[in-house]
């Protein structure tokens, strides 16, 4: 596997950011940018396969890891889409499989199932609270799945020479955990390369950065990323690999049927 | 079970190099059930509890360790080792003993993926400390794939063929159109939740329609329920308990005969309307427990026909779902064979929320209507000890992760409102680390009369715990 040190990642986005147009646009289009990295984050291409892996590590140093490949298809852009998740590592979820209909309608639920090899079990899950723990990890449903940018207001914060910083305040207040985020939108790529989580009192408790990020077929990538519990000192590493977009992937693929018989085609 | 466990340590202590060649994380694995007793006797197992401080994520953290390259392999093998023990809360008079599981279990999984099918192997090998006994179950083995090599038609039906597992239908524990077989022994013993399904020798075709989705399950030979026989644990007997005041413990199994001849065939046709799900079931067989007698008052398993419906759906903030079967007893139309069970429908109602983060709530509302009530009271032989002629279970279960959900706590409880019993099954899991899990609980049963439903099964409350590595 290649490895890239931390400074050559560095130098790679500052020659991004030198190659950026100016910003000369006096006004930034709030709702245009969030759309745009809405687009560049979860909707690159129709469809997209890619294997990935996590490593979990908790306040006590204690690691655990999970390895899975997920399927992806948009219904629109920056609408619905369909995924599903099939974990092969470590062994006690070996053939789990997880399948979401995610709705943007943020008044409609996600459709979630999960397929329980050892009872043969396809087991429907209640919407629940998009805010907890993804697999085990600190990334949570959300961070994975996306969150809807209908949920919350974005100010610009400020508009520095490589990136937009956007302060984002839910509407919602009493079903996130946060306050508020800031996020740093990469007037390249439109990825969000930083986003950090605040309570009432300010304190920063949260973070989700965007490591590494790869060109593939024309998408900016985010390939490495991390999650940290900063008041824990926790931490979930997440790398993508083996992406590919624009696959043709068909509406059959993400169905009941998949999630006991997978369709290996896509998946080696 | 210790002597075993003292066996195989002395095996791994003694002989680094050990003929076996095992995998060094089966060996590790091991190694930590060699500690086992130590932990059950109340020793603090610091072994995987060394406290490290917080790293920095470097470059090199990205390697992940072993899973440095993404695996390649055409197979793969996994499992676990597991050390389990359970004890009975009372004694029970009929059973000698206080031990209600004492397991010591390895299982082996094996898969080989083809381009579009797999063949998947699934084995434990176990000793069973109560009955002292060694013994073996084929979970799954079996080969998995689409049918297009048949022909056009054959692109729209995946098959699966060979020993096992098998679930459907909405309910949470309470099973009505799922009359694949169960093993209650498990169940009660507190042996994981995966037990609770015994495989079968089937032969499963799924088809794929724009109009449905159908399934169908062909069980050449009759696979019963693993029931409670006295075993682990006894039950209540309308002739011979009300004479001796106590549960018998016959430790017999249904042989020969007695076992039914034929197949069993199970139907699904499923459609999903936008978020909701819609079933219908069909069921050709035989009751999966031995409730019936011949005349000559041997226990066999009588006639039995399902036909059934499903319903899941999205509602307000969880889930709702509904469920519908007719157990024809086709062996006794009328309800006037007291030997045999009368024909039931049986309904059931739930709804699952979760209620805040991380903690899941759910409720079902069951009921079992008995069909010719009046025929069974006036030919049963012991009326007395008949169930009512509704009966009606609710059940609540809460579900709570804490910890990263590295601590699970569960808690469901069966209530009967007709029969004034319930069981009572709460665990708890703690998994820290990918290697192990430690799990413990609780399953008492209660209530108010020695003959009902759950409260015969009072002598057979207890508690448990076990550890499972992984390899």
């Amino acid at each position: 596997m290649k490895k890239y040190s931390l400074l050559a990642t560095g130098l790679l986005l500052l020659s991004h950011s030198l190659a950026a147009p100016l910003a000369l646009a006096a006004e930034v289009d709030v709702d245009a940018l969030i759309q745009e990295a809405e687009r560049a984050s979860y909707y690159s291409g129709n469809d997209g396969r890619s294997d990935a892996r996590m490593m979990i590590v908790d306040n006590q140093g204690r690691k655990q890891l999970r390895q899975f490949t997920i399927l992806r298809r948009d219904v629109s852009d920056n609408g619905d889409q369909q995924m599903m998740v099939f974990f092969s590592r470590p062994s006690d979820v070996k053939d789990t499989v997880f399948r979401v209909e995610k709705h943007v309608d943020v008044s409609v639920d996600d459709d979630r199932w999960l397929y329980l090899p050892a009872l043969d079990l396809v087991k429907r899950i209640s919407a629940g609270d998009k805010r907890t723990s993804f697999v085990g990890s600190h990334f949570y449903y959300e961070d994975v799945s996306g969150r809807a940018i209908s949920e919350d207001t974005f100010v610009l914060q400020s508009d520095e020479a490589d990136a937009y910083v956007l302060k984002a305040t839910p509407k919602a207040p009493d079903t996130v955990e946060f306050t508020y985020y800031v996020v740093r939108i990469n007037k390249t790529t439109k990825l969000p390369m930083e986003i950090n989580f605040f309570k009432a009192n300010g304190d920063n408790y949260r973070r989700v950065e965007a490591i590494k990020i790869e060109d593939i077929q024309g998408h900016p990538t985010v390939v490495r990323s991390k999650v940290s519990d900063l008041q824990t000192g926790g931490y979930t590493l997440m790398e993508f690999r083996n992406i590919t977009y624009d696959l043709g992937l068909d509406d059959d693929v993400f169905s009941e049927r998949s999630l006991r018989n997978p369709p290996q085609q896509w998946l080696n | 079970m210790t002597y075993l466990v003292n066996e195989v340590c002395v095996t791994l202590h003694n002989n680094g190099s050990t003929k076996m060649k095992l995998r060094p994380s089966l060996r590790h694995a091991l190694r930590l059930l060699c500690l086992t007793p130590l932990l059950l006797s109340g020793v603090h197992l610091q072994a995987q509890q060394v406290s490290v401080p917080p790293e920095k994520p470097t470059q090199d953290e990205w390697d992940m360790g072993e899973w440095a390259e993404p695996e390649q392999q055409t197979y793969r093998i996994n499992g676990f080792v597991e050390a389990a023990a359970g004890w009975r809360l009372s004694d029970d008079p009929v059973i000698n003993g206080r031990s209600t599981l004492a397991d010591l279990r390895a299982q082996l999984q094996v898969d080989r993926d083809f381009s579009q099918s797999r063949i998947s192997l699934s084995a434990d090998v176990y000793y069973d400390g109560v009955l002292d006994q060694a013994k073996a179950q084929v979970r799954e083995l079996a080969w998995q794939g689409n049918l297009s090599s048949l022909g056009q038609w054959g692109t729209k039906v995946d098959a699966k063929l060979g020993q096992q597992v098998l679930t459907w239908g909405t309910g949470d524990y309470v099973f009505l159109n799922d009359l694949f077989a169960k093993d209650f022994q498990s169940f009660f013993a507190g042996r994981d939740d995966e037990y609770l399904k015994a495989p079968s020798l089937s032969a499963k075709f799924s088809g794929y329609f724009d109009w449905a989705n159908i399934d169908l399950v062909i069980t050449p030979e009759f696979t019963p329920d693993n029931y409670i026989n006295g075993d682990y644990f006894s039950f209540f007997s309308p002739q011979y308990s009300p004479i001796s005041g106590t549960n018998v413990a016959p430790r017999f199994s249904v042989t020969g005969a007695q076992l039914p001849a034929s197949p069993e065939y199970a139907v699904r046709i499923s459609k999903s309307l936008g978020s909701t799900e819609l079933a219908l079931y069909g069921y050709r067989g035989f009751y999966k427990s031995p409730s019936s007698r011949t005349d000559t008052g041997l226990a066999t398993f009588s006639a039995l026909r399902v036909y059934g419906a499903s319903a899941i759906t999205p509602f307000a903030q969880g889930l709702f779902n509904a469920e519908f079967a007719y157990y024809d007893s086709t062996d006794d139309g009328h309800g006037t064979h007291p030997q045999i069970p009368n024909s039931q429908a049986r309904y059931l109602l739930g709804y699952e929320q979760e209620l805040v983060k991380n903690l899941t709530g759910s409720v079902q509302w069951y009921l079992e209507r008995t069909a010719d009530y009046a025929s069974l009271l006036s030919h049963s032989l012991t009326p007395e000890f008949e169930p009512a002629h509704s009966r009606i279970v609710v059940t609540q279960r809460l579900m709570y992760r804490a910890l990263q959900q590295t601590l699970t706590f569960n808690a469901f409880n069966f209530y009967s409102t007709s029969d004034a019993d319930g069981y009572l099954k709460f665990s708890t899991d703690y998994s820290p680390t990918d290697d192990w899990r430690l799990t413990g609980g609780v399953n008492v049963f209660y209530g108010d009369h020695p003959h009902t439903f759950f409260n015969q099964f009072a002598d057979a409350s207890n508690a448990f715990i076990r550890l499972r590595l992984f390899y």
